[in-house]
């Protein structure tokens, strides 16, 4: 057989990989803002999927062990700017005041509606540069 | 003590630069006692590295708090093993790891191969301590494991709680050895390019090497998932995290190889192409590491920077540069007068296998990489999660299944009608007859129906394998049909070890399948006595029960199992609170069986209030995946257990199908 039509086959298959990550990335794919991007252009994604990673502000965890509804505060690492985030279910074990989160979900004036609130896992945690040890 | 663990590293770096001087100066003027130098001088590296890891090791076992590293990673009330396992718990520990790693596996390599390959071997030893200069390097310059305090710590920060686990005692370490041992093909790679003995023997030498780092690296992964799974609680064991693609890519790149590379043995076709999936295999793992070290891409694993990552892409694009110009350079060499006759052989069935291996890594790569790309030329970061590597894995995955069945039993060259018939009459037959069963035991039709229903024909076609080649062998002998059969894996061991490994594979895709299509999830907070139901389980909360001692305390929920009225069993999922970093783990109960797993978290327990909130999974054929891993290390220990008579048998059976 000629090698050509084993060429389109491999073609076949690399334009298949081609779509299916094309369209998996324009459809699943949401925006990763730091705070201060968050803050920037958050009233232009109203209503979107979006991931935001801040700080949560000290004193501001709110959690209700009956019904399981978190409420706090994302907020700059020096507590600035706090944007309140609502979430129910089950807390991750990393959570805590003043940990850098990442949360996902959805901004609906005036705050964060939470899907996910993901902590590092801390297995490839290094010294912050304040020097703190790992995993304080 | 640290200063001549710190000295030994310096001493170790400089032996391998000197390896690498000494090695291609041998090479290339030939001179014997340079290349001899060059393997004195990686022998010498090798009993370096092993002082400085045996000194840092005794650093953490004798709580030297005056480390930096020993004070981040341990304290004077962890575990032994746990203190142990903390010599690759933190990023300087983990480098000097994978130092040691490498400087041992050249020193195998050089041993097996003082009497053979001496062509290649000055150009595989360079390669390997150019490799190691890197991580020494690192290790010396930016990443100091011997570094103190400026005043010593009373008291270490402890590994962390997730850590304490004895999966920290076997993952890292079996992922580290199939990561650093894709070194080696990749050396012999490197050496063959070099010398233009580009022949079978580079392959030869390092089909055992290669199949080693296989195992490794699937294991790592499993053994992973397993960890995800039992000790983060949220029920999945595979996020696509960055950090696993980054375990996750070479494994596939490096199955890829391990199945082309048999077209090349057996037909000489494929050279340039094998050549460079061995290469990419190796810059993968380096890219993997720079993945889990470097923190650019912002993973659940790390969120830190730390300045490693420029080193890791400067050696990448030299990496990427030496090999692919040695590719160019070699390519008319390797261009290989053999084609394919016909899409339906088994050299195409390899061949598409191979086109969607790469292609998965391929995507897996993209989804990775692509928030840091998104940065770059659109200045915002677009993530993509579990979503989008699900979408575009389950139809390649598929795909990829039902070549696993073609694969091995078509024909060579041109399967006519009359050998497809014979091949597939069986396997087809049972899959069909799966794909009609399945929607009236209730599975709808979709990705887990198709994955169950050509699952059966790959056991069809394996199953029909072992069978022929049972009756084959005692046609021609009269031997007990268990004789037979164990005679005919014996002698094919490669071949049959392969099958093996099929099943196992099989049996998790099976398990990804049905866990993460049927899985069934169930949240209450419930008061003492209450009742929840999770698929066809009744849970009860019967009580909490506390625990304390100087490491950690724990709160246990004790739940009573129901299914059909009847207690079956009781759980205790738990909240661990470890003083020392003060953090909270949770310990997930889970209750398996061969049909489906409980799981059960306790996400949280207010004392006040004295309700306790329960997570429970109930996800069906977990099992089946670690069942499938062990059966998988079977079939490769099948594979490479080393027969004298392997290549006699080859010959010596008529009419045999060549073993592969």
């Amino acid at each position: 057989m000629n090698q050509r039509r084993f060429i389109v086959g491999a073609v076949l298959i690399a334009a298949a990989v081609s779509y299916l990550v094309y369209a998996g990335i324009k459809t699943t794919s949401i925006y990763y803002f730091e705070m201060d991007e968050f803050l920037a252009r958050r009233t232009a994604h109203a209503g979107e999927d979006l991931r935001v990673k801040g700080w949560v502000r000290s004193g501001s965890i709110k959690w209700d062990a009956t019904t399981n509804a978190l409420a706090f505060e994302l907020a700059r690492k020096d507590g600035s700017s706090p944007i309140p985030v609502a979430y129910n279910g089950i807390l991750p074990d990393m959570f805590a005041e003043g940990r850098e989160v990442v949360v996902e979900g959805r901004y609906e004036v005036p705050g964060l509606r939470a899907k996910q609130i993901m902590t590092s896992c801390p297995s490839k945690y290094e010294a912050n540069k304040d020097g703190q040890p790992p995993g304080a | 003590m640290p200063e001549i663990g710190r000295l030994a590293i310096c001493l170790a770096l400089l032996c391998a630069a000197f390896s690498v001087g000494a090695s291609l100066t041998g090479a290339l003027r030939r001179r014997r006692d340079f290349v001899r130098a060059g393997e004195h001088a990686a022998y010498a590296t090798f009993a370096l590295v092993v002082l400085a890891a045996g000194i840092l090791l005794q650093a953490l076992l004798t709580h030297d708090f005056s480390l930096e590293y020993v004070a981040a990673y341990s304290s004077s009330t962890l575990p032994t093993n746990y203190t142990v396992a903390a010599l690759w718990g933190g990023q300087k520990g983990s480098l000097l790891f994978w130092a040691f790693m490498l400087t041992l596996f050249t020193t195998i390599v050089q041993w097996q191969n003082r009497e053979r390959n001496r062509e290649l071997m000055p150009y595989v030893t360079a390669t390997l301590m150019i490799v190691a200069v890197f991580f020494l390097g690192l290790v010396t310059f930016i990443t100091d494991p011997f570094e103190r305090l400026p005043v010593p710590a009373m008291e270490g920060a402890d590994l962390n709680p997730l850590l304490q686990n004895y999966w920290m005692m076997i993952h890292p370490p079996s992922l580290y050895t199939g990561y650093v041992s894709a070194s080696v093909p990749f050396a012999f790679g490197m050496a063959a390019l070099a010398t233009g003995r580009l022949g079978d023997q580079w392959i030869r030498s390092t089909r055992r090497w290669a199949l080693f780092s296989w195992f490794f690296l699937s294991l790592g992964n499993l053994f992973g998932a397993m960890w995800a799974y039992e000790v983060l609680g949220w029920g999945g064991y595979w996020a696509w995290d960055p950090v696993e693609n980054a375990a996750f890519m070479p494994w596939l790149v490096s199955t890829a190889y391990l199945h082309s590379v048999m077209i090349q043995e057996k037909k000489d076709m494929l050279r340039v192409w094998n050549m460079v999936l061995v290469l990419l295999t190796f810059t993968l793992t380096i890219f993997g590491t720079f993945l889990t070290r470097s923190g650019v891409i912002s993973s659940v694993h790390s969120f830190t920077q730390s300045g490693l990552g420029p080193f890791f892409i400067g050696f990448l694009i030299l990496v990427l540069l030496v090999a692919g110009g040695l590719v160019a350079y070699r390519l008319p060499e390797l261009r290989t007068t053999g084609t394919i006759e016909s899409f339906l052989s088994r050299e195409a069935a390899f061949l598409f296998n191979n086109l969607i291996l790469v292609g998965i890594a391929f995507a897996v790569f993209w989804g990775t990489v692509f928030p840091v790309l998104s940065e770059w030329v659109r200045g915002v970061k677009i993530t993509v999660g579990p979503p989008f590597f699900n979408r575009v894995n389950a139809p390649l995955g598929v795909a990829l299944l039902f070549l696993m069945g073609v694969g091995p039993v078509i024909a060579w060259r041109r399967a006519t009608p009359k050998n497809l018939w014979r091949a597939f009459a069986f396997p087809v037959g049972s899959g069909l007859a799966a794909a009609v069963v399945l929607p009236l035991v209730g599975v709808p039709f979709g990705y887990a129906y198709a994955t169950f229903a050509i699952g059966v024909f790959v056991m069809g076609t394996i199953v029909q394998e072992f069978w022929r080649g049972m009756r084959a062998r005692q046609a021609l002998l009269t031997e007990s049909a268990p004789r037979a059969l164990a005679r005919v894996v014996g002698k094919n061991r490669r071949r049959y070890g392969g099958y093996v490994i099929h099943v196992g594979i099989v049996m998790m895709f099976v398990g990804i399948a049905s866990s993460s299509m049927f899985r069934v999830e169930a949240q209450q907070t419930l008061a003492a006595g209450q009742e929840m139901t999770a698929g066809r389980y009744t849970l009860r909360f019967e009580r909490i029960e506390n625990h304390e001692d100087g490491h950690m305390a724990s709160s246990a929920a004790v739940m009573s199992v129901f299914r059909d009225g009847v207690q079956i069993d009781t759980l205790k999922p738990e909240k661990r609170f470890y003083k020392k970093p003060k953090q909270p783990t949770t310990e997930v109960a889970n209750r398996s069986t061969l049909r489906e797993d409980l799981y059960l978290v306790l996400g949280s327990y207010d004392p006040q209030t004295k309700l306790a909130t329960i997570l429970a999974y109930v996800n069906p054929l977990v099992v089946w995946i670690w069942i499938g891993g062990l059966v998988l290390a079977m079939g490769t220990a099948i594979a490479v257990w080393p027969t004298a008579a392997e290549r006699r048998a080859e010959v010596a059976v008529p009419g045999a199908v060549p073993a592969e």
